[in-house]
């Protein structure tokens, strides 16, 4: 029943790389209190994949990425503008920003239908399935195996060495911002490098797992970690660990139930995050409820 | 009563700011000594902590200007340190009392560098000046109000600055703890480091400080405590509230019966 091929390899592996690359941000974009935001970018960057692709012609052009990246960083101006220079609160200001953009995108869509070869289901559910199928051929006819893999791990390099090069920024304006500009680190600057990042990885992973899914993985391992530790080199391990477990898991339940990967990643998240907050309130409530009942079990 | 000094650390001239157009400080005209350990007086709301975010760059002025040591902000920002408000945080964060206290030295590491030994040694000093060398591995979420005081102003001192800008430092800290951290920054005025504190309690912000601002949204007075912890000028500052009018009077009368110049 169970399987190793080098198909269920190339799909884990992949997928641990999605889960991992968003899971770092997502630890950063937790601790700015900035989850929803991460949201707001995945669904804002749809005019920009549409405009990219229009322009290019090809879902793999350069353009696509360069189009989502300044959605990306234009829908997260629009929202911390409202926010400061409208008075308008945060959420209201998220939903309002990327609904409008959401919305633009899948007017683009029809309006460009004849000439782009896009819908809305791939943009917003995509598949990882089709990963062994879509292979990167160089100029001279070598296979090079999957495209979406070099995509994912192109991701995670370059989402690994930001935060390891700007570890202490992003650190320090997370926690105290007003504190970061007085010693003279640009905390703008580096919310906006943040969010080019988060918009980087939307639009690189958006083929395997979509918009939609992306969040989730934004959001939820991080969260999980968060349950289990306050320190925040564990924070990153912890995610990292849940990353590559969820993608392990998730594939293998998919296959059994014949069902999308992606999704059964997400659900694994998902149950592993409660499981977790459970776990962690039953012990709380042992902690002051039931403690006299386990030392007389002990005596 | 506005005394202005030849050579001033701080400088402050036509300060206005105004949040969405409804001014919370007027016209401040003032001008600071060095090496003193001065006090911001003044009721909810007068603007102090405006003022501080002001000199620091945090908040843009409508009009007026800052200079320090004679100087823009940027060409003097590794010698200014700021103390903010301790729920200007969220404590929750994943940090130990050490990587907090180690923030203070990231200015002046500049940019791709990790704190290294040289830091870490600096960072356990300033925590056992201010008691909380035992403390520094523990995680922020686990301290209380008075101990996260006291990791923000042993990141203030790991800055290493001339200039300290404080911003209700004493907010929830027992007096045990307020009469030691004044007399580190008693210390550090003696070393000639210049120390500027908001604070609500005028009973023991006579006994402490050397120099006074007193605020309601327009400057009342500036200058050394002998000449401005008088009646008028208290009254003109904590005006119109009537409870503390009274408290005003006792301080007064206990001024009186206990001369400050001693």
């Amino acid at each position: 029943m169970m399987s190793f091929d080098q198909n269920a390899f190339l799909i884990i592996f992949t997928a641990s790389m999605i889960s991992i690359s968003c899971g770092l941000l997502g630890v950063f974009m937790m601790l700015r209190k900035m989850s929803m935001t991460g949201d707001a970018i995945s669904h804002a960057v749809l005019p920009g994949i549409v405009i990219g692709f229009f322009v290019s012609g090809s879902q793999r052009g350069l353009e696509v990425i360069i189009g989502a990246g300044i959605l990306g960083i234009l829908a997260t101006l629009m929202i911390d503008w409202l926010r400061r220079k409208a008075r308008v609160q945060l959420d209201a200001s998220i939903g309002i920003t990327f609904t409008l953009l959401f919305a633009i995108g899948i007017i683009l869509i029809n309006l460009l239908a004849y000439k782009v070869d896009l819908d809305q289901e791939c943009v917003l559910y995509g598949e990882i399935a089709y990963l062994p199928i879509d292979l990167w051929i160089t100029g001279g006819g070598q296979n090079m195996g999957p495209r979406i893999m070099y995509l994912a791990l192109l991701n995670l390099i370059l989402v690994g060495g930001f935060i390891y090069l700007f570890f202490k920024e992003l650190t320090v304006t997370s926690f105290d911002e007003n504190f970061s500009m007085v010693i003279g680190i640009p905390a703008g600057v580096i919310n906006l490098g943040l969010m080019s990042m988060v918009s980087y990885t939307t639009v690189s992973s958006f083929e395997a797992v979509g918009a939609i899914l992306v969040v989730a993985l934004l959001v939820v391992p991080p969260a999980t970690a968060f349950l289990w530790t306050k320190k925040l080199n564990q924070l990153i391990k912890i995610t990292i660990g849940i990353g590559i477990g969820i993608a392990i898991l998730g594939y293998y339940l998919a296959y059994f139930f014949d069902s999308s990967i992606a999704g059964m990643v997400v659900s694994v998240a998902g149950i592993v995050f409660l499981a977790s907050a459970l776990y962690k309130s039953k012990l709380f409530s042992n902690r002051f409820g039931t403690s006299t009942k386990q030392e007389s079990f002990g005596n | 009563m506005i005394n202005h000094i030849e050579h001033p650390i701080i400088e402050i001239h036509d300060l206005t700011v105004s949040y969405d157009q409804s001014p919370v400080l007027w016209n401040v005209d003032l001008s600071l000594p060095s090496g003193k350990l001065i006090g911001i007086l003044g009721p909810n709301g007068a603007g102090k902590s405006t003022l501080i975010k002001a000199i620091m760059g945090l908040v843009s002025p409508s009009g007026g200007y800052v200079k320090l040591f004679d100087k823009s902000l940027e060409e003097v920002r590794s010698r200014i340190s700021y103390v903010p408000q301790r729920e200007s945080v969220d404590w929750n964060f994943p940090a130990s009392v050490l990587d907090v206290v180690l923030m203070g030295t990231y200015g002046k590491l500049g940019l791709f560098k990790r704190p290294g030994k040289k830091e870490k040694e600096l960072a356990m000093e300033c925590l056992e000046k201010v008691g909380m060398q035992g403390f520094a591995k523990r995680q922020i979420s686990e301290l209380s109000g008075g101990q996260q005081q006291r990791v923000f102003i042993g990141r203030s001192l790991a800055q290493n600055a001339d200039l300290y800008l404080m911003d209700e430092p004493f907010a929830g800290v027992d007096m045990a703890t307020e009469t030691a951290i004044f007399e580190l920054l008693k210390q550090m005025t003696a070393e000639g480091k210049t120390v500027v504190v908001v604070h609500h309690d005028i009973y023991s912000a006579v006994n402490y400080f050397d120099w006074f601002i007193m605020l309601n949204l327009h400057l009342v007075a500036s200058g050394p405590k002998e000449t401005v912890i008088t009646e008028e000028l208290l009254r003109k500052t904590y005006g119109g509230k009537l409870n503390l009018l009274t408290k005003v009077s006792d301080l007064i009368r206990q001024k009186e019966f206990n001369p400050l110049k001693n």
